[in-house]
């Protein structure tokens, strides 16, 4: 009986000292939920957002920054000025300055990639501006993190953004033939972040801003759906449309040189309409301007790409997927000879609920 | 020759399949798609299946052996070999069940210190565990096979979580198809025969199965799921991670997992993990159980008493390999053992047994 006892203290003893790895309560952390990145001088200068939740159950915002060569670096000095530890497990958004994003962001990125508790889902962006003067901000009655997140994810289901975060970004980065991308934000006022467009990345660095009218076109080129909206220009008018479904399918008509044809379809609903009445005969003249615009937009896009050795559409990948022991370094030369034919298919179901 | 095992604590001839399978997923899986993409890269699903089914011909060839001499491996060896070498191969696959018990729990306890509490110590870690695994085994072979169909089917519902990763994924990554040499294709199917390990346990469970005949196309249907998964994991992969990506993810299975978001819990991974402990637990008792097993069969020594013995050696060594590297090596060599017993020493035995019975029937 005596033995029995022993054992059980034994064996109760282990389990209990087991509990003892370590514990992190929520009351006594620090939840970083957004980092930005900015540069001085020659330093990185990293700046962290924590959420300060008050006792009337409103928030704030409080900003720990600090300089370095290395985010490591950063972060450390960061949890010297922190009473309590600084966590980025439920990290939602990190910034980059345009001068940091044009100098290479991946050697920060590895610190995320390293470290098992940053989510794959982080969204990543591109200011124009400091970062840390968009953390500053006081924006919504949600918190910051939470207002940037919701921004920048709600322009990619239902916007002309294209779907963007730390996963799709490693991923563009990492894929040979495939060049990344990056929502472009720029803090309007005190109160207000807008999304002006999207940066173009070769390899880590940015090389071009493509401008916001352009987004919806360049959603077209690289995402699979799109449910964003476009302006329409006709006879009566102006009218919009909007995009439910979208499909891109790449062929590859002919090589050497190569040559690469886009089929668009999309289904939309028109949303506005100028003039009158939508005379008969109108949704087919809408859908026409529609493709036509698509279809010139659309070859600019790809051209001015080309001349800028960017390759945001993965064309590099796709040529590879068609092609057995494909060389890379040869493409690099062929890409600048590729020519581009899009053709495209709208049709508009629906025209709302007057005509 | 023969002892024979009573009735009441044989198994079904179904649940023979859940000992081979629960055997198969262990922590291999957790990292599996960047070694076999080193040399056929995304060709690698291919080799997956080559691999698949080679397995189904050593298990084929594992019951052939089992039924000449209408028993275990270990009266296999006694009876090709005589007493005293075939009890010395016995003992050497006491070493190889240790090993992959030590391989399964040390891999574990690394994952869990890497992506949830970096300050947990193994000893403590691993001591309840193998308390638990002793106390399983103490309930016998039939409660083994129970805890190896609880470590299949309760964590079961994991295999949802991978449908979130194919939704970011790319599955023209895969193209074009054979873009690979067979020599690099055969390479990387070798590397996946690493990850099939386990079945061999088929070797010593024989006995214990009701009407083994009826037992066999379940267990071929059990390799054949677990070909299957892997497959379906690889694709799946393969289509997530671009191949330069995947190349530097030491556990790629735990990092599709980033992806997955549900309402009531941020990082999944966390819970995903949590489960693998119960993945994980079949493995240690299922070899815990082989190696106490045989040391009876061989020395005559009391099962219950065999595998403390057996626990405490692996609780002493889990404490030794500490780092990665360390963890590295002793896998490597835990693989190439299971590789040699697997497709070199299943054939080679099942010759000597023909040869023999040929040779006593005259």
């Amino acid at each position: 009986m005596n033995k029995v006892r022993v054992i059980i203290a034994i064996l109760l003893s282990i389990l209990l000292l087991n509990g003892c790895a370590q514990r992190k309560v929520i009351d006594d952390i620090n939840i970083g939920t957004g980092i930005g990145i900015d540069k001085g001088g020659n330093q990185l200068l990293g700046s962290v957002m924590i959420p300060v939740f008050k006792a009337d159950k409103s928030m704030e915002n409080f900003i720990f920054t600090a300089e370095g060569s290395i985010m490591r670096d950063v972060i450390a000095q960061m949890q010297q000025k922190a009473s309590q530890p600084i966590l980025n497990g439920s990290l939602d958004i990190a910034l980059f300055e345009d001068a940091v994003a044009k100098d290479g962001i991946v050697q920060v990125l590895d610190v995320f990639l390293r470290d098992p508790s940053v989510g794959a889902r982080v969204h990543l962006a591109v200011v124009d501006g400091k970062a840390q003067e968009v953390f500053e901000g006081n924006y919504g009655d949600r918190g910051n993190a939470q207002y940037l997140k919701e921004l920048i994810e709600h322009n990619m289901k239902g916007g002309n953004l294209p779907v963007a975060n730390l996963h799709r970004f490693l991923f563009d980065f990492y894929q040979e033939g495939k060049d990344p991308y990056l929502p472009y934000i720029k803090k309007e006022s005190n109160e207000l972040v807008t999304i002006i467009g999207v940066a173009l990345f070769k390899n880590e660095k940015v090389v071009d801003i493509l401008h916001e009218n352009n987004l919806f076109y360049f959603k077209l080129l690289v995402d699979r759906f799109t449910t964003g909206q476009i302006k329409v220009k006709e006879d009566h008018g102006e009218a919009t449309v909007k995009s439910i479904t979208s499909d891109t399918k790449l062929k590859l008509t002919k090589r050497n040189p190569y040559e690469i044809t886009f089929n668009i379809h999309i289904q939309g609903i028109l949303s506005e309409h100028q003039g009158i009445r939508l005379e008969k005969g109108e949704v087919k003249e809408v859908e026409k301007a529609l493709e036509k615009q698509i279809n010139k937009t659309c070859m600019q896009l790809l051209e001015e790409f080309q001349k800028q050795e960017v390759d945001p559409v993965g064309l590099g990948h796709f040529v590879k997927t068609k092609t057995r022991n494909f060389n890379f370094d040869k493409w690099h030369n062929d890409y600048q000879n590729v020519t581009f034919k899009v053709s495209t298919n709208v049709r508009i179901l629906e025209v709302g609920v007057v005509e | 020759m023969q002892q024979t095992i009573p009735e009441s604590l044989k198994i079904s001839p179904f649940m023979a399949a859940f000992v081979i399978v629960s055997m198969q997923i262990g922590i291999g899986v957790l990292g599996y798609q960047r070694l076999i993409s080193e040399d056929a890269g995304y060709d690698a699903w291919i080799s997956v299946i080559m691999a698949g089914l080679t397995v189904n011909v050593l298990v084929w060839l594992m019951y052939k052996i089992c039924e000449t001499v209408n028993g275990d491996v270990m009266a296999a060896n006694i009876y090709a070999f005589g007493k005293i070498i075939g009890n010395s191969i016995n003992t050497l696959f006491i070493f190889y069940f240790i090993m992959t018990c030590l391989t399964v729990l040390s891999g574990l306890i690394e994952v869990i210190r890497t992506w949830m509490f970096l300050g947990m110590k193994p000893a403590f870690f691993a001591s309840v565990y193998l308390i638990l695994g002793i106390y399983i085994v103490n309930g016998g072979f039939r409660t083994v096979v129970g805890i190896a169909l609880f470590g299949l089917v309760v964590p079961a519902y994991l295999l949802l979580s991978f449908v979130a990763p194919l939704r970011f994924g790319d599955l023209t990554n895969l193209l074009p198809i054979l873009d690979h040499t067979p020599v690099q294709l055969v390479k990387s199917a070798y590397n996946m025969t690493l990850t099939y390990l386990g079945y061999s346990v088929l070797l010593f469970i024989y006995p214990f199965i009701k009407e083994p005949k009826k037992s066999k196309k379940w267990v071929h249907l059990g390799l054949f799921s677990t070909m299957a998964f892997f497959t379906a994991l690889a694709v799946i992969t393969f289509a997530y991670f671009p191949i330069a990506l995947l190349q530097k993810s030491i556990w790629a299975t735990l990092e599709m997992w980033k992806i997955v978001k549900l309402p009531f819990i941020e990082r999944f991974e966390y819970l995903g993990l949590a489960n693998w402990a119960l993945v994980i637990l079949p493995n240690v008792a299922i070899s815990l159980w082989v190696a106490s097993r045989i040391v009876k069969r061989v020395y005559h020594i009391n099962q219950r008493k065999a595998v403390f013995v057996i626990a405490a050696i692996v609780l002493i060594v889990v404490i030794m390999l500490d780092s990665r590297e360390r963890i590295n090596t002793f896998h490597d060599f835990q693989a190439k053992a299971g590789f040699v017993l697997a497709y070199l020493y299943t054939p080679f035995l099942y010759i000597v047994l023909l040869i023999k019975k040929k040779v006593k029937a005259k």
